[in-house]
């Protein structure tokens, strides 16, 4: 794990979800003010140019396009890539109650490009958006007073609700469409309460609540993460400080978590859920630290680098997870990867150029100091099949052995393969 | 056909015959690689190499005429060469080259009238070219080739022997890099876009022919055939149509020609492995394949 990239923005970001070069947008995160007290609100597209590895290449000092907003964000997502957008759309959620749409496309032709949509449906403001991956035009927003609304991006003019909450629902915190069901939709909040959304029956179908270890401490749900490929499990972080807690659930058996990940020592602000590989989880918060689980164990995999301020967003880079990104409340959003293989001693500090006092500032030298290597290999390096060609039309074979599951063993076979016969019988000529 | 059960007690990553077909190697999650001697149907483990610190992803035997030599790449950061002794018939790791900060996913030795020349791929998005020469010691050179992880890179094989290679990664882009003596570097001669996601591995069909041949396998689960009638001509692309429809049910890990350049093996993450051939009006025809 090394520390790539700094962005020196208090903000809630999204990584663009294309196959070029990755991009993190920005915007100027609500509830916070910088050292200047400046109520300036931004949105701001960055090339993150992975390939300059250089020490001054380390923090990044101008976006790609700026664009000044009227209000301050709680969440930016960046998603919908579709033919008409194939760069996805960017989807903001204003403290003041405007969802706002950018075309990425538009912004870097012209920045003073209008939005695609300003809408002002929610009374209050907005914490949370999501865009359904089963069908992308969907986007669910959630907020102050309870208020969800699920918008069809090519008719964003009349949003639905997904059904009236059995519970009294408050601030709503945090929204996610289920991973592989495209018509259901979780929801957290500051009651503490979960509830999970049938949007073609329109109600709710469930609500989940942890009681917590007793103490009558408020048990609000600031993040909910549906499993990336079992559509019937899903994840919720506490804010509590006394019980900060990750929970897992599986909906078939809805009374209780069916398990509980402690590790944080205050309230946890964000999750991540790997989407290429479900044993990757990402979680941080009002402890200044970002933790990585593996969820299906509980262990914790592994503790990056700690911030001098509460980390108040985390997320993968789903594109490429061998990175991801942590926001936080010292003004920075570090991109970080997961892995580090050379020791410490090996990766060459990056030489400190003298007498420019400018390089000392903490935020350079100590964040090179890789403190965690992932051990195990994520999923996607694991490659279980292959085949290859050898002399004398011979074909090596190499398969799972999938007479036990989880499948830990291979069985390789040395094939004779002959397509035209003529040939095969002129290779055994030749070998004697 | 020798099949050959529980050798490693982890997941196998890659299994590949030597030159002459008498010698195979295997490197697994477990760490370790086995090297076993072939004889027909039956098959015998004379050595296991240990030295890996992580799971050892793929495993690349050099031309005969350098020494019985094998290199491998692992999660752990690190290309190892090893040799076997002519006289004590002893393995032992002879050189390492770990100037890589993440898992190294791929490793292959250039056609020998290059010399003894390795090319790697690692997901810290750099490829390094690296020179054994006779007196010992060796040079390498790295190029960022890709903006996320590298998961393939493969020398070119044509009729004139070029210093060139392809690479492919988690930007879903393919490049091809030819050597410039000028910059004593390699530089991008062509990017192939076709890909929606990873491209997981690539294969130049050996052939003495001007047209090269270059197979691609994708996490968006297409087999794209790229063909370039010669040198610095464009490239054209053809989608390998799957049993299914035009995709296949799962990831494709692998693809690897047959030595005569005219038969592809599909590695699919279903584990069914099909066998490919071009037929006379240029399509590609599923004509074999191996169940679990």
């Amino acid at each position: 794990m090394v520390k790539l990239k700094e962005i020196p923005r208090t903000a809630t970001f999204a990584w663009s979800p294309g196959a070029q070069l990755p991009f993190i947008a920005t915007g100027t995160v609500a509830g916070a003010v910088d050292a200047d007290f400046s109520s300036k609100s931004v949105l701001e597209l960055w090339d993150l140019n992975l390939v300059d590895k250089s020490t001054n290449g380390f923090q990044l000092s101008s976006p790609v396009v700026s664009v000044g907003t009227d209000a301050r964000f709680h969440d930016l997502i960046w998603g919908a890539v579709n033919t008409s957008h194939p760069n996805g759309i960017i989807a903001g959620a204003q403290e003041n109650g405007t969802l706002v749409l950018w075309d990425p496309d538009a912004l870097t032709k012209d920045p003073n490009s209008s939005p695609l949509l300003s809408s002002t449906q929610h009374t209050g403001a907005i914490k949370s958006l999501d865009f359904n991956t089963v069908q992308a035009n969907l986007l669910a927003s959630a907020g102050s007073k309870g208020e969800i609304l699920v918008w069809d991006l090519d008719k964003p003019g009349s949003p639905l609700t997904p059904g009236t909450a059995s519970s009294r629902l408050d601030e709503v915190e945090s929204v996610a469409w289920n991973s592989s069901v495209a018509h259901i939709l979780a929801t957290g909040g500051n009651t503490g309460f979960t509830s999970i959304w049938d949007l073609k029956n329109k109600r709710e179908v469930l609500h989940l609540f942890y009681p917590g270890s007793g103490g009558g401490g408020r048990r609000g749900v600031s993040s909910v993460v549906w499993h990336p490929d079992n559509s019937t499990k899903l994840i919720t972080a506490s804010e509590d400080d006394n019980a900060p807690v990750i929970l897992m659930w599986d909906l078939r058996n809805a009374n209780a978590p069916e398990k509980i990940l402690s590790g944080h020592d205050k309230g946890i602000l964000s999750l991540s859920w790997c989407k290429r590989d479900g044993d990757l989880l990402l979680s941080s918060g009002k402890d200044n630290r970002t933790l990585l689980w593996n969820p299906q164990s509980g262990d914790v995999l592994g503790e990056f680098p700690i911030a001098t301020n509460w980390t108040f967003e985390t997320r993968w880079y789903d594109r490429n997870p061998e990175l991801f990104a942590t926001a936080s409340f010292d003004g920075k959003i570090s991109v970080q990867s997961i892995q580090n293989a050379n020791k410490p001693d090996q990766v060459a500090a990056a030489p400190k150029p003298e007498g420019n006092d400018f390089w000392n500032a903490p935020s350079y030298v100590d964040t090179q100091q890789p403190t965690f290597s992932l051990k195990q290999p994520p999923r996607w390096l694991r490659r279980p099949v292959g085949a290859s060609f050898g002399f004398g039309g011979k074909l090596v074979s190499l398969q799972l052995d999938k007479s036990q599951t989880p499948a830990t063993k291979s069985t390789v076979k040395i094939n004779r393969f002959v397509i035209e016969p003529k040939s095969a019988s002129e290779t055994e000529k030749f070998k004697e | 056909m020798a099949a050959i059960g529980s050798l490693h007690n982890d997941v196998i990553h890659d299994a590949v015959l030597d030159y002459y077909g008498k010698r195979l190697a295997t490197c697994s999650s477990d760490k370790t690689i086995k090297i076993f001697e072939i004889d027909g149907d039956n098959h015998k483990l004379i050595e296991t190499l240990q030295g890996h610190e992580g799971p050892v992803w793929q495993v690349s035997w050099a031309h005969p005429k350098f020494g019985v030599i094998l290199a491998s790449c692992s999660f752990d950061g690190k290309v190892l060469i090893w040799r076997e002794d002519e006289s004590t018939k002893n393995w032992s790791n002879i050189a390492q080259h770990a100037t890589h900060t993440e898992s190294v996913n791929c490793v292959q030795w250039s056609p020998p009238e290059l010399g003894a020349v390795l090319v790697c791929g690692s997901s810290d998005g750099n490829v390094s070219v690296v020179e054994f020469n006779d007196d010992g010691n060796t040079s390498a050179v790295t190029i960022h080739a890709h903006s996320g992880a590298v998961y393939a890179a493969v020398w070119a094989v044509s009729g004139t022997v070029t210093k060139r290679f392809a690479t492919g990664g988690s930007d879903g882009l393919i490049k091809i890099w030819t050597y410039d003596a000028a910059s004593n570097n390699y530089v991008e001669e062509a990017v192939l876009e076709g890909h929606s996601d990873w491209v997981r591995d690539l294969a130049w069909a050996p052939s003495v022919l001007p047209k090269a041949y270059l197979a691609s396998a994708s996490e968006d689960k297409t087999v794209i055939i790229w063909t370039q009638e010669q040198s610095n001509a464009a490239w054209k692309k053809q989608v390998l149509k799957a049993p299914g429809g035009d995709k296949f049910p799962e990831t494709v890990w692998r693809v690897s020609w047959s030595l005569s350049g005219n038969v592809l093996a599909v590695s699919c993450g279903d584990n069914k492995i099909t066998l490919w051939k071009e037929n006379l009006k240029g399509e590609w025809e599923e004509c074999g394949s191996i169940d679990e």
